[in-house]
């Protein structure tokens, strides 16, 4: 049994339907990314947890305790949030103590714990400061601080690397598995940066539409999503998707794009002649300046670097638009493009999807 | 079409019984005709006054800027002849977006054919063709900042200036627009000059990236010569995602040549790199400092292998076209960066390597790159 169980959770404002029967199954220890757009429920779903805000239907179970009708105070549970929100008339040090005062805990055993966390997240320089002396990655490790203190069962984080710089989130990022691991917490953490969510998840949950659409280890949300949306959003630059329609051929149903032919795999024999996506990953599309097997000619007409790999886009004889990615070094042949190219596709790695309900046309199991 | 050149232009803002604020200080630059380029820093550093000095929204407080053979310093922002899209967008609410976009081509000759044409191709390319016909309130943010761009990129002027003009766009169209962007501006010869703060943005688009920090230029380069050759600890600390790893290490000298000894953050001594490789110029660029900031890019850091230094795993984190470790040398956390996925369990211990030819090294005072690999940094400098 698994020690979180969101089972079917329904919550309306009014209105707004934010969350619909919403499941998801969280085991003891574990770390899930909670992925989705902003408004899909993410930090709703949070408070339901923390029992800030109250479901309309469905049950919450923590270590096969239903919490639904007990108070914040009374679930174990912490929380951290984007905006820290620090008491700003208290130290740190208050800060961090506040869920441990008014549980009859002695001052001593107080302090050791505050100042035990406080190493771990390398702020114990800073206890005796206020709020405002602080910068936006110690404030931060400050509100982590006071989330871990009392070493809850659940903890939740929304989003807390937000408002902090590029550095510090990198480094947040590297040192946060280690850290959750210590405390053992079982952890939902919010983000809407798909590349925090792989990082930092055991498994990702993408959020989308009031409910779940996948919940899934990284490797799996990004290589077999369910759906051309959730593919969309994992991947940056995001994945190559165009619409086509399989037609019947001697060698088998394939495709006509990019002014080749495809293959479609056999078991998508069920949609020649209905309309598909066929999404590429740029990383899944090989450029070279010579041609060869399987590749077709196309115009190079931009050189993007991005960070550690560098973007290339080309476009077709029949105008279509792809952008790979190759690695920096790779990169620098190319110039600053405007010129004739070779492309590529690692067919196997080719996704398919149904293009009137945006499902995934997955291998059979 | 010309280029652009500022000499010594600093940007004063006073004001009454306040300090004054120096936002902009000495800036040189000469951009070529046809070239992108892109100043690229955090809020307050100077970029967007600088961009406005050469549209002619602010005076220019001291120096000269020319565009061609033209002096603008005296010349009003419609006399220069420059194109420019706004950060707010600064849209007419009660015209389409069509109308937006096409009514600076009507001073300009022309067609009225020619211009619909010129209009739909831009709208085409930035994704808004569907949408014409709206007007700017009913759009999104995101749909206003492209019709903004189509605008601005739309007119035949002697230089584009972009402020921050791709900040708002959804994170799923940024790379194929930021694509077909550069792809038009290198297609029409368009000489721009754009502001971001984004460095994705800047390394994507431009051809050379000038960035700045406090109001002075501190390098302007190709992307490729930011990344490697930093001319100081800002710009390596500010270029690349994940940033430079940066250490401050110790000079000791003994018999067999330079030894640099890396201090753990809390103090203590981590690793240490031989440097008895190394030539005299990188000796002679190295001097007689005791102690130094050494900077390693995350992607040339070589895990597994036989490299000399021990690690433990303390992250490994697939992102789907890269894999970035986290990884703790004696007590030093260092980030390092792979193409593919690594086979390292967290708390397994690697070897690895920081080969000498990647390394940085920095004044410890200053910040001054010393030099890159194994060449001093002041190669060519003069």
């Amino acid at each position: 049994m698994s020690f979180l169980v969101i089972d079917g959770v329904s919550r309306r404002f009014g209105k707004l339907e934010v969350l619909r029967d919403a499941a998801l199954s969280v085991e003891r220890g574990e770390t899930i990314a909670i992925f989705g757009p902003s408004g899909a429920g993410k930090t709703v779903l949070l408070r339901l947890i923390a029992g800030i805000v109250a479901a309309d239907a469905g049950d919450i179970r923590i270590a096969g305790e239903s919490v639904v009708g007990l108070g914040p105070e009374a679930r174990d549970v912490g929380m951290a949030f984007q905006n820290f929100a620090l008491y700003p008339h208290w130290p740190a040090f208050e800060n961090i103590a506040s869920p441990l005062r008014g549980r009859g805990m002695v001052e001593a055993d107080i302090k050791q714990k505050v100042q035990q966390v406080a190493e771990l997240l390398r702020i114990a320089h800073v206890l005796h400061h206020l709020p405002k002396q602080l910068s936006n990655g110690q404030k931060q490790r400050t509100a982590l601080a006071r989330s871990l203190v009392r070493g809850p069962q659940v903890l939740l984080l929304d989003d807390p690397l937000r408002n902090v710089d590029a550095k510090l989130r990198y480094e947040m990022r590297l040192e946060l598995p280690r850290l959750l691991r210590q405390f053992e917490s079982t952890v939902l953490y919010v983000t809407q940066d798909y590349k925090e969510a792989m990082a930092l998840g055991d498994r990702v949950g993408v959020l989308q539409g009031r409910c779940f659409q996948q919940v899934d280890r990284p490797a799996a949300i990004y290589n077999d999503p369910r759906t051309v949306e959730i593919a969309r959003q994992f991947g940056d630059p995001a994945i190559n998707l165009y619409p086509c329609r399989p037609v019947p051929g001697a060698s088998g149903a394939g495709v006509e794009i990019f002014g080749v032919r495809v293959a479609v795999p056999d078991r998508l024999a069920a949609m020649v002649d209905r309309p598909c996506l066929l999404g590429i990953r740029p990383e899944d599309v090989r450029v070279e300046l010579t041609a060869g097997p399987g590749a077709f000619p196309v115009e190079l007409d931009a050189v993007t670097p991005l960070n550690v790999r560098t973007a290339l886009f080309l476009r077709s004889p029949d105008r279509q638009e792809i952008l790979a990615t190759c690695s920096e070094s790779e990169g620098t042949r190319f110039g600053r493009g405007h010129r004739p190219v070779f492309a590529r596709l690692d067919a196997g790695k080719i996704l398919w999807f149904d293009q009137a309900t945006g499902e995934r046309l997955r291998p059979a199991a | 079409m010309a280029t652009l050149t500022l000499e010594r232009v600093s940007k004063i803002y006073r004001q009454r019984r306040r300090q004054a604020v120096h936002a902009v200080i000495d800036v040189s630059m000469a951009i070529q005709d046809g070239e992108i380029v892109g100043l690229l820093g955090s809020s307050g550093c100077g970029k967007t006054s600088t961009l406005r000095m050469i549209a002619g929204f602010e005076e220019i407080s001291q120096g000269v800027i020319r565009l061609g053979s033209r002096v603008l310093n005296q010349l009003r922002p419609a006399e220069r002849n420059v194109a420019m899209a706004f950060e707010g967008y600064a849209l007419y609410p009660p015209l389409t977006l069509r109308d937006n976009i096409g009514f600076s081509l009507l001073r300009d000759k022309g067609t009225k054919a020619k211009a619909e044409t010129k209009v739909r191709q831009i709208a085409e390319l930035l994704e808004i063709a569907d949408i014409l016909d709206r007007y700017p309130p009913t759009i999104s943010g995101g749909q206003q900042q492209r019709t903004s761009l189509a605008r601005a990129l739309v007119r035949s002027a002697d230089l584009f200036l972009l402020d921050e003009p791709m900040s708002q766009l959804e994170p799923q169209l940024r790379a194929i627009l930021r694509a077909r962007i550069k792809d038009y501006l290198i297609e029409h010869r368009m000489t721009t000059v754009f502001v971001t703060h984004d460095q994705t943005e800047a390394l994507a688009l431009a051809d050379r990236i000038a960035v700045m920090e406090a109001g002075v230029l501190q390098q302007l380069a190709t992307p490729h010569e930011l990344r490697d050759r930093p001319a100081n600890l800002f710009v390596a600390s500010f270029i690349g995602e994940p940033p430079m790893n940066i250490v401050a290490v110790r000079v000791e000298r003994g018999p067999d040549g330079l030894r640099l000894t890396a201090e753990k953050p809390g103090g203590g001594d981590a690793f240490a790199i031989d440097l008895a490789g190394a030539g005299l110029e990188l000796l002679a660029a190295i001097g007689d400092r005791q102690r130094l900031q050494l900077g390693i890019r995350p992607h040339l850091i070589e895990v597994g292998g036989a490299g000399p230094l021990k690690a433990s795993v303390v992250s490994n984190q697939w992102l789907g076209d890269q894999t970035h470790l986290g990884i703790d040398i004696d007590g030093c956390l260092l980030v390092a960066v792979a193409d593919g996925a690594i086979a390292a369990p967290l708390d397994s211990e690697v070897r690895v390597a920081l080969p000498l030819r990647s390394l940085h090294l920095f004044d410890a005072d200053s910040g001054a790159a010393l030099s890159h690999g194994l060449e001093p940094a002041l190669r060519g400098a003069a």
